[in-house]
């Protein structure tokens, strides 16, 4: 039989495809780019707030797979559904490259290694222009099934949505699954994970070869459903904004992140009246969390669920 | 999962668009309501205040006088932070949640070129005014106008004309920075030179965005011994260049590019800017001593007492110019005012300005380059000035639109 | 390469290499203290920058700025550190690295809305014409940036070895909880190691705004800063000043030797070979880490 979280996806899926019917195509672009905030977030959130470990370089791994998958169909016409899946594959190669040396280091020193890599990545960029266009960006042609059979827009959304709903199913099935046990040990303490025979080193490099392949499929459809990419898009501001939803929402929560990446992509809208100060805002909101909310709006509906049930099992009692 | 899913079903309120009124959209009895996008926040927002600003301005000037046939125009103006996602997200919401009759882009480049494709499938008329990105205006499209800023490749030609004609400089020097904007600027002008004049550059050297030290590349170009440096990049890296090259002892002319013909350049490199040379998009500059430009200043500064140092700028008076000719268009429409009446009246226009402080505009049915007119300017005793110089040659670029 | 080109690269790359040492240094102090690295430390020489910039238009005189720099410096670091890193010290420490970030981009963004994006400059206390020595050209103001990342470095060696406090911080940079044992005040340590770092960081911004002119971008220095940082290993005085010195040598150099494509490109690869092969940089000295 399936199992609930499998019968629950299936019913996102349904909802949101329907709604896709309903909407109109700016409604339709926003829910796109919520979507890929989320598959980005969820990524972000399995390695940061579950394996402990500090990235500040995750949107360069949006950056390989918009610009992998960009290529693929730029020069070579290939279908988004073999392109994805391939820069997907590309950024968790290239993740798990640098999780070999970020697997030994810690703390701050993963923070710059991150930081060096996403410049790194910036630089190649900019500087390979022939084949990325650098600092001028690069045009992405319109996503096809077959040669030219273009997707149309609400076939475009539905891609978009089955990704995003499988990004959160496997989540968080990963996290249930004595890997995801794993990642969660090695955060709260390395060496009891490695006393009791956790494989420190290779749980640490596989959840970064993992967030990158969320991030490889994120940057794939952003590249599809924009059809316009630039380096700017995955630079530092990215990789902050991304660290911001999982803060937001809640570290180590696959609800965490989607709750964060939804409500943040939606804040341009809330801040429009104060727009001019909405950078000052955004950064402030990541400050308070950090400060007051460590564990995340997530941590609002635990709390109110935990009272809930308290609630209710001292009404039963009576 | 269940709360994920409540999540997204939540976020995603249903914003059913208006139906299509039978007229033409976001035109009625008695207004016109544009859109407009450009970046107030991030790395670029200098660009979008002042193009939002500006065109404010002008359409305050547009209501004030009456309007256009009768019309107010109204105006929609969304932030693109300088992300071609935004820009996108800006002009789909314009177009379809606001029902905007036309669109006026004082955005960047890539944010402008994010939304084209888009632009051009929904048909609306889109307005560029700052964005030099070459697909604006080729290959060609109907619905999308190029005003005040202009080709690259026009940027080439008049450099290269003035720098072998005006001064007879044989030895020029190239500095450019390895960005979009500073490199085509390098390319096009070699490439011009090399065409027009048969010079090659004596030396041609490239920096990086956000470089401190220019001495590696000023002593190459030291080494050519040139009779001008042409330097394309930002008034910052300019700034430092311009005092390094005077302590290298290297005392030859600078040339700018037309991006750094801005009272920024003279704020920044202070002394050291006093007789560079470079190309302006607009006749004068703020704070240049025109009668009309000081007129133009203490009306945007009635409008906006409280600007920051640096304000009025360049892009102020683009945009300023831009919506005068876009509200010309509007008015040579007629009272019938469509899309293709629009585009028609905008193709009507030829030589038309709203005063001394903007360049002429000019548009036809075969191209929508607005301005291939840019003026030379210098600086004396802190300030920008026009000089005396009218360029000679036909401009190759409307060529290949016959 | 003449002789004359490569003392004048070498002069131009420990000019640079100045500025890089003095934000590396003001990077080093906290985390020897509090193991806190500030990603926000580059906005602190922005910062710096801006208040020089406004004093100036005073007219006050250039060492009544460079005090005022210097107080103004100490106290925002001193409120910053109280107000928004103590109450997170014992958190996870990415929470208080995405804050120092946050810090600093809340600076800038501040900055930005008042000061708007267009340069400024100011000038230098000793004037901008060179000093010829021997054929080569100095510029002043990078000379005299040169010297006071000496008097600097050389304040706070002698700092951490004789005073009370400097003792009292190494102490805490070995172990918080012995040090606390001990009797030392570690959140007075704690408290002075962020109002020098970032008094050290404003007064970097004084010094470079003569020379690269002031922007709400030149908090970009914090990168070179970083590496420098990292090549000194992150725990030693001297390291941090070789380091930033190297960073700029390296700068100028490569720029000539494998051309400006691979020019940016050169420090962050530095900085991740050392990181995989040296984690402790060329200078440090493996620390336990902070339970």
């Amino acid at each position: 039989m399936f199992s609930r979280q499998t019968i629950i996806a299936f019913i996102a899926l349904v909802l949101l495809a329907a709604l896709g019917l309903y909407v109109g195509t700016y409604t339709i672009y926003l829910l796109n780019l919520a979507m890929i905030a989320v598959i980005a977030a969820v990524g972000l959130n399995l390695l940061t707030g579950n394996s402990g470990q500090i990235s500040l370089s995750h949107s360069s791994f949006m950056a390989i797979g918009a610009y992998v998958s960009a290529l693929l169909s730029a020069r070579y016409g290939v279908p988004f559904w073999a392109a994805i899946p391939t820069a997907a594959a590309v950024a968790a190669l290239i993740g798990a490259a640098l999780g070999f040396p970020a697997s030994r280091l810690h703390g701050i020193y993963l923070a710059l290694a991150t930081l060096g890599f996403l410049q790194i990545v910036q630089i190649v960029i900019e500087e390979f222009a022939d084949i990325t266009g650098g600092v001028r960006g690069m045009r992405v042609p319109k996503p096809a099934w077959f040669g030219a059979m273009l997707l149309n827009e609400y076939e475009i959304f539905l891609v978009v949505a089955v990704s995003c709903v499988f990004a959160v199913w496997s989540a968080t099935n990963i996290l249930a699954s004595s890997y995801g046990r794993d990642m969660n040990a090695v955060r709260l303490s390395p060496h009891a994970a490695q006393a009791l025979g956790v494989a420190v080193a290779r749980v640490k490099l596989g959840a970064f070869a993992l967030s990158a392949v969320y991030a490889g499929v994120a940057g794939g459809l952003l590249a599809m459903v924009v059809g316009f990419i630039d380096p700017i898009e995955f630079g530092v501001s990215a990789a902050l904004r991304q660290i911001t939803y999982i803060v937001v929402g809640g570290m180590g929560s696959v609800a965490g992140s989607v709750i964060g990446a939804v409500v943040l992509s939606g804040l341009p809208e809330v801040l429009r009246p104060v727009r001019e100060y909405s950078d000052v805002i955004y950064t402030g909101i990541l400050l308070a969390f950090l400060l007051f909310m460590p564990h995340g709006l997530v941590s609002i509906w635990d709390a109110a669920r935990l009272s809930l049930r308290r609630a209710l099992a001292r009404s039963f009692a009576k | 999962m269940k709360r994920i899913l409540s999540i997204l079903a939540g976020a995603a309120v249903a914003v059913v668009p208006a139906m299509a009124a039978a007229q033409q959209q976001g035109v009625t009895a008695d207004t016109i309501k544009i859109g407009a996008y450009g970046p107030i926040t991030g790395p670029a927002a200098y660009i979008g205040l002042a193009g939002r600003d500006g065109m404010n301005l002008a359409i305050k000037e547009i209501n004030a006088a009456g309007g256009i046939n009768g019309r107010k125009i109204t105006v929609v103006f969304e932030d693109d932070a300088h992300s071609p996602t935004r820009a996108l997200a800006a002009v789909k919401k314009l177009v379809e949640q606001d029902q905007v009759f036309a669109i006026m882009s004082v955005a960047g480049s890539n944010a402008t070129v994010g939304t084209i494709d888009y632009v051009r499938d929904k048909g609306a008329v889109m307005y560029v005014s700052i964005a030099s990105a070459p697909p604006v205006t080729w290959p060609f499209a109907r619905n999308l106008f190029r005003g005040g800023t202009t080709e690259t490749a026009r940027y080439g030609e008049l450099y290269a004309e003035y720098l072998a004609t005006n001064a007879k400089n044989k030895r020029i020097a190239i500095m450019h920075g390895r960005e979009e904007y500073p490199r085509n600027e390098g390319d096009a002008t070699v490439d011009k030179l090399k065409n027009w004049f048969q010079i090659d550059p004596v030396a041609r050297v490239e920096f990086n965005i956000n470089d401190k030290d220019f001495t590696s590349q000023l002593i190459q170009v030291q080494k050519a011994n040139p009779d001008v440096i042409a330097f394309f990049g930002n008034p910052a890296e300019a700034a430092i260049a311009m005092r390094q090259a005077r302590e290298l002892g290297i005392k030859q002319p600078f040339f700018v590019g037309s991006n750094m013909v801005d009272p920024s350049l003279v704020t920044a490199a202070r002394a050291n800017a006093e007789g560079v040379t470079g190309f302006s998009l607009i006749p004068f500059l703020p704070g240049a001593n025109s009668p009309e430009m000081k007129q133009w200043e203490a009306n945007w500064r009635k409008e906006y007492p409280n600007a920051p140092a640096g304000r009025p700028n360049n892009f102020d008076l683009l945009a300023y110019g831009d919506m005068h000719v876009l509200a010309e268009g509007m008015r040579r429409a007629g009272k019938n005012l469509t899309t293709d009446s629009l585009i028609k009246g905008l193709e009507g226009i030829k030589d038309y300005r709203v005063g001394p402080v903007a360049t002429p505009r000019t548009f036809s049915d075969k191209h929508h380059i607005g301005n291939l007119t840019l003026v030379p300017m210098q600086v004396k005793g802190g300030s920008w000035e026009p000089v005396q110089w009218q360029s000679k040659r036909q401009s190759d670029i409307l060529s290949r639109y016959k | 390469m003449t002789a004359t080109l490569a003392f004048q690269l070498a002069i131009a790359g420990i000019s640079v290499g100045s500025i890089y040492a003095l934000v590396a240094l003001a990077v080093v102090i906290p985390f020897k203290a509090s193991g806190v690295l500030n990603f926000g430390q580059g906005e602190m020489v922005t910062a710096g920058a801006y208040i020089a910039l406004v004093l100036t238009t005073l007219a006050l005189p250039y060492a009544v700025v460079f005090l005022l720099v210097v107080l103004v410096g100490a106290i925002g670091g001193i409120v910053i550190e109280r107000a928004l890193i103590r109450p997170i010290i014992r958190a996870p420490e990415f929470t208080v690295v995405i804050a120092t970030f946050a810090i600093g981009l809340l600076i800038k963004g501040a900055i930005q809305l008042r000061f708007g994006d267009s340069p400024a400059a100011i000038d230098g206390p000793f004037g901008m014409d060179p000093l010829l020595v021997a054929g080569l050209r100095f510029n002043p103001t990078s000379v005299w940036i040169f010297v006071c990342m000496l008097l600097v470095t050389f304040a706070v060696i002698a700092f951490f070895k004789y005073t009370r406090l400097g003792k009292a911080m190494r102490a805490v940079s070995i172990n918080a909880e012995a040090a606390r044992l001990m009797g030392i005040r570690v959140e007075s340590v704690w408290r002075w190691a962020w109002g020098i770092s970032t008094a050290i960081g404003a007064v970097a911004g004084l010094l470079v705004a003569p020379v690269i002119g002031v922007n709400p971008e030149i908090g970009t220095l914090i990168l070179r800063g970083l590496v420098a940082a990292v090549i000194g290993g992150f725990t030693s005085v001297p390291g941090a000043i070789i380091g930033g010195l190297a960073v700029g040598l390296i700068e100028t150099f490569s720029g000539v030797i494998v051309g400006s494509t691979f020019k940016n490109l050169v420090p962050f690869i530095i900085l991740m070979l050392l990181l995989v092969f040296r984690p402790y940089g060329l200078f440090g000295v493996a620390v336990a880490k902070r339970v």
